[in-house]
């Protein structure tokens, strides 16, 4: 009998081990990389995650403040995503689902008279970031997008979503980068809270739900 | 005996303890609600909305956008995209957006080159934040950041409510222009129609 708990005992604490182990694992995804150096966003774990909500970046990003009202340097944008914390058999952490609409509202971004408008047509990984200091949980996430205005389409983006509480105004962080035609707001400053390359919302929140 | 009754407690306590844990993304569970559009008119002859996205329930985005938008007449306005995202499931958030360039509300009598509406609202919480009005300009008279529920007097038309923010159940709406059209009938105004330039709402109950 006491063999039998003995038994119980040692596969119990073999389990709980097991479990803690698998928690811990702490790999760098193979995702687009902007080939910069980086002070936030380069630890990740794989595991269930969503992210959601929309918002504004004023330009030139980086702080909480809206640009002069006659001013159009801004963008606008919903997203979210969606993951079950699995990877795929080349290691990327994959995304279950996931939207992006992305609207740059700057006239020098315009096409055919038209702001720059992104839609994202699959989102592709998902992990979550635990090197930032985003209060409630920050996502590294991206997939391929089209080019509403021109069409283009099969492009690669990378996104850094971070949640840094309430309310998602001056505190919640967001930046894309869409490397193959050169387009990109991020603020790569590590000076600017809470995690770079993340740009601080004028509007809108990000909300980080750690399941789903 | 004793002993009995404190294993039996134990074991109750060790049964039911783990069923009252709840994660805090469970706790904040609610419904997410939001829509957002372009231009709204309504009057006797005419009722349309413009670019407008509404959110399907338990889904997270939606969006709609036009190239133009006009309304003989009343309202013309470019460029207008609408995305609304909420939490899906657990719709613990909610954001609505809509932006326009290029507005012109009753031929000249008030523009704006560019107009945000932008409604956030989370658990015990709903603002405006990212709403903008660009180069208002209201019976020739320049407009710049106003505040709140600001309303104008437009003569021979009715009145104007400018960054129009109305509370509702767990959220709000915001309406950056909403021109009120009234007629007087025997010195009484009354209300014949109301023109909406960048509205959102969104809601979580």
């Amino acid at each position: 009998m006491s063999r039998l708990k003995a038994l119980a005992g040692l596969t119990a604490t073999a389990l709980v081990a097991l479990v803690g182990w698998s928690c811990e694992t702490t790999r760098t995804a193979l995702a687009p990389s902007t080939g910069e150096p980086r002070f936030h966003f380069l630890l990740f774990q794989c595991q269930p995650l969503k992210m959601t909500g929309g918002g504004r970046i004023d330009f030139p990003p980086g702080t909480a403040d809206q640009n002069p009202p006659a001013s159009h340097e801004y963008e606008t944008f919903g997203a979210h995503v969606m993951a079950s914390g699995q990877f795929d058999e080349n290691g990327v952490c994959v995304a279950d689902k996931g939207e992006l609409e992305w609207v740059d509202h700057r006239p020098e971004m315009e096409i055919n008279g038209h702001p720059l408008n992104l839609h994202a047509t699959s989102v592709t990984f998902a992990e979550l970031a635990v090197d930032t200091d985003c209060s409630d949980g920050a996502v590294h996430w991206g997939g391929k997008l089209r080019v509403q205005n021109t069409g283009q389409e099969n492009l690669d983006f990378e996104v850094w979503d971070c949640d840094n509480g309430e309310p998602g105004n001056g505190h919640d962080g967001f930046a894309i980068s869409v490397p193959e035609i050169g387009y990109a707001v991020m603020c790569p400053d590590p000076n600017l809270p809470p995690a770079e390359p993340s740009c601080t919302l004028t509007g809108g929140n990000r909300q980080f739900h750690p399941t789903h | 005996m004793k002993t009995d009754s404190i294993r039996r407690a134990v074991r109750f306590l060790g049964l039911v303890l783990p069923l009252t844990w709840a994660p805090r993304a469970a706790l904040a569970q609610g419904t997410a609600t939001g829509q957002s559009y372009g231009v709204g008119v309504t009057t006797a002859l005419v009722n349309q909305k413009v670019a407008q996205a509404v959110l399907p329930a338990g889904e997270m985005l939606a969006q709609n956008q036009a190239s133009d938008a006009t309304v003989p007449g009343l309202v013309t306005a470019q460029s207008i995209f609408a995305i609304v995202n909420g939490g899906g499931t657990d719709g613990s958030d909610a954001v609505s957006s809509v932006t326009l360039g290029a507005v012109d509300v009753l031929n000249g009598l008030i523009t704006a080159d560019g107009v945000v509406a932008m409604a956030t609202s989370t658990v015990g919480d709903a603002n405006a934040e990212g709403s903008s009005l660009a180069n208002l300009v209201v019976n020739g008279v320049q407009v710049d950041n106003p505040a709140p529920n600001t309303r104008m007097s437009l003569p021979g038309v009715g009145f104007v409510v400018l960054n129009e923010q109305i509370p509702t159940t767990g959220g709000m709406t915001v309406n950056m222009i909403h021109v009120v059209l009234q007629s007087t009938v025997l010195g009484i105004p009354r209300t014949t129609g109301n023109i909406i330039v960048g509205s959102a709402t969104s809601s979580v109950n």
